[in-house]
């Protein structure tokens, strides 16, 4: 074929030709051994997929790989979206033995060995409705009370064990709250010198555009006060003052 | 305030700590260890004299000596009693097990017996890439799709690689050179233990392109050795190495090969057999061997690795006892004469890696050989300068 090159699996035909037209003076040492453990079939089309596929009726989607699917996505869907915030915890999904679920007695939602999270809870559920046949709605409300218990039961852990530590010296940075007002002061004084410069330029547009004199704006309080009680000033000779 | 509510729970280390902390601060100077070491001790008598009075039960005393014990004792004094500790102590605490240790992949790997399908599964080898960016010649060791990325199936990679460890155990058994191949980041501590338990080499840099098309010009300076069966070096060859071609692998393990394509591709042209990590977005045929597995997995390539390198370490195993049997299982190198160029020296107890019969000196091959390496010589000297 054009675009490929099987020169890499041919290898021991090569040799074979190479040695059988004297251009090697000796097979290689190797060739017994290739020939005992042949390499694989490759480019072999895999089996029949799909024998009725839903969409495409076309041959070639009916030798593509299939989804991977299992009962619990259909519960994993439903509780990650009652509880989004859950896919926000961090997970670690390293395993040991590559055996470890098989240890897992899911009639208790906690487990040694595993966070409790979203997937204990669709474990759980699962086992209550094959084991005490719940229905689905039954069994998650069973194990997501479990849950809540245990998520509660964590809260306060960490609340009490932030106020141990508070009191033999540990100190904290600072929480998000802080550090929001931070930035909101930080940005308030921004925008307080921006406005105040806005002000300092429109007020010399201003004095561009008229040429007479320029009242000031600000005048001492004493001032104020004395403009104010000003009453003897007549406007006219001989008017009343006002 | 906080001294006498942290008496009071008995914590008399801690609180000792605390005020030696507090002490420290105001020392201006640079002090030797043992002016530290003195002054910390009257503080802390100073200390027990405060809590004495203060307090209802009497503190034990620390005698200086206790206190200036561990700063004046000698390594080896140190090295015992850490050892008196760990045995008494180390085994307190809770037991995680089985639990993924790390180092245990390089150091002790599992040999192709070992390799089950739960193993593969916690080394991440299923783990394929996107599916737009699949290459369908892998179609048949893929299992299906999850979470928009492609699955391989685990029994494929299994039977692949035990597959491969044989070849591998095989080659070495017939004293093959064998190369492991693996250029990316992490990849280089796994490689080097593999080669190191199959004898072989290894390349964890980029791999030089021409060093088998080449090879004479890149590697034509790398010093080459004549062994005999139980692989000790036999001297005396210096001038028949001289001038022989340079030596390439009879296998080449390769843990990367996308990154790789000059290297498979030379090999290819050199009719060299060769053993990849095909992962889904790689082509299966640039390698003789393929490993349907996840090439970005540094767990996975430590496995896979480990597994080669014991089958060929089984395999070394099987030769040197197979020689010191007296059994040779592979050929011997063509036109090596002995040093000592007399024939009636070769006894049967000499077996040294050469052929039985001599060269022929009967069409002067033997006068154009000497002036082959007069010319060669007088290019040595020349060589040897620069």
């Amino acid at each position: 074929m054009g675009r490929y090159d099987f020169r890499p699996m041919r290898v021991r035909q090569t040799a074979k030709a190479l040695f059988d037209s004297k251009r090697i003076p000796g097979l290689p040492q190797w060739y017994d051994i290739v020939g005992d453990i042949p390499p694989g079939e490759t480019l072999a089309r895999p089996v029949l997929r799909a024998p009725t596929p839903k969409r495409a009726k076309k041959p070639s989607r009916m030798f593509q790989p299939l989804p991977i699917r299992y009962p619990e996505d259909k519960l994993r869907s439903e509780f990650f979206g009652d509880h989004p915030w859950e896919l926000a915890k961090p997970r670690l999904i390293v395993e040991d033995s590559g055996n470890d679920a098989k240890g897992y007695d899911w009639s208790k939602i906690v487990q040694p060995g595993k966070q409790l999270d979203g997937e204990s809870v669709v474990q759980r559920q699962l086992w209550l409705m094959n084991n005490r046949s719940l229905s689905q709605a039954a069994a998650y409300d069973v194990a997501r009370r479990e849950f809540y218990k245990h998520r509660h039961l964590e809260d306060i852990r960490r609340r009490v064990a932030k106020e141990e530590a508070l009191h033999v010296g540990a100190y904290f940075g600072k929480g998000p709250l802080e550090v929001g007002m931070e930035l909101e002061d930080r940005t308030w004084e921004n925008w307080k010198s921006w406005a105040s410069k806005q002000i300092e330029d429109e007020e010399a547009q201003r004095a561009q555009m008229f040429s007479g004199p320029q009242t000031e704006t600000e005048i001492s309080e004493t001032d104020f006060d004395a403009a104010i009680e000003e009453e003897s000033v007549p406007l006219a000779k001989g008017a009343p003052p006002l | 305030m906080i001294i006498r509510h942290v008496a009071a729970r008995g914590s008399y280390r801690a609180l000792v700590q605390n005020r030696l902390k507090q002490f420290r601060r105001f020392f201006s100077e640079v002090t030797s260890i043992e002016a530290t070491a003195d002054s910390s001790v009257n503080q802390l008598q100073a200390l027990e004299g405060q809590l004495n009075s203060q307090t209802a039960f009497s503190v034990p005393t620390a005698s200086p000596d206790t206190q200036a014990a561990p700063l004046s004792g000698s390594v080896a004094e140190q090295y015992h009693k850490f050892k008196h500790l760990e045995k008494h102590f180390g085994h307190l605490g809770s037991d995680i097990s089985p639990h993924y240790q790390p180092h245990a992949l390089l150091n002790n790997p599992p040999s192709p017996a070992d390799v089950t399908l739960e193993l593969l599964l916690a080394a991440e080898a299923h783990q394929g890439h996107l599916t737009s960016l699949w290459n369908p010649a892998n179609a048949r060791y893929i299992q299906g799709i999850r979470q928009g990325v492609h699955i391989i199936s685990l029994e494929v990679t299994a039977a692949h690689l035990r597959r491969a460890a044989k070849v591998v155990q095989e080659v070495s058994r017939r004293g093959g050179l064998v190369l492991f191949v693996g250029t990316r980041d992490g990849q280089d501590r796994a490689v080097v233990k593999a080669s190191q338990m199959a004898k072989g080499y290894h390349l964890f840099e980029r791999w030089i392109p021409g060093s088998i098309t080449n090879g004479q010009q890149i590697l034509g300076k790398c010093r080459t050795k004549v062994v005999n069966e139980k692989d000790e070096e036999v001297p005396g060859f210096e001038e028949q190495l001289y001038d022989r071609p340079v030596l390439r692998p009879d296998l080449v393990v390769c843990l990367n090969p996308l990154e790789n394509y000059v290297l498979l591709h030379e090999c290819a042209l050199n009719n060299i057999p060769t053993i990849g990590v095909i992962d889904t977005n790689a082509d299966p045929t640039w390698v003789t061997y393929p490993i349907p597995a996840n090439d970005d997995s540094i767990r996975c390539i430590q496995v896979i690795a480990g597994v080669l390198g014991r089958a060929g370490q089984a395999g070394q195993k099987q030769r040197l006892a197979a020689a010191q049997q007296g059994h040779i299982t592979y050929r011997a190198a063509r036109d090596l004469r002995l040093p000592e160029e007399v024939e009636e020296a070769i006894s049967p107890e000499v077996m040294n890696k050469l052929e039985e019969g001599m060269l022929d000196d009967g069409n002067g091959l033997d006068e154009k050989l000497d002036q082959v390496r007069n010319r060669e010589r007088s290019g040595r000297t020349l060589k040897q300068m620069d």
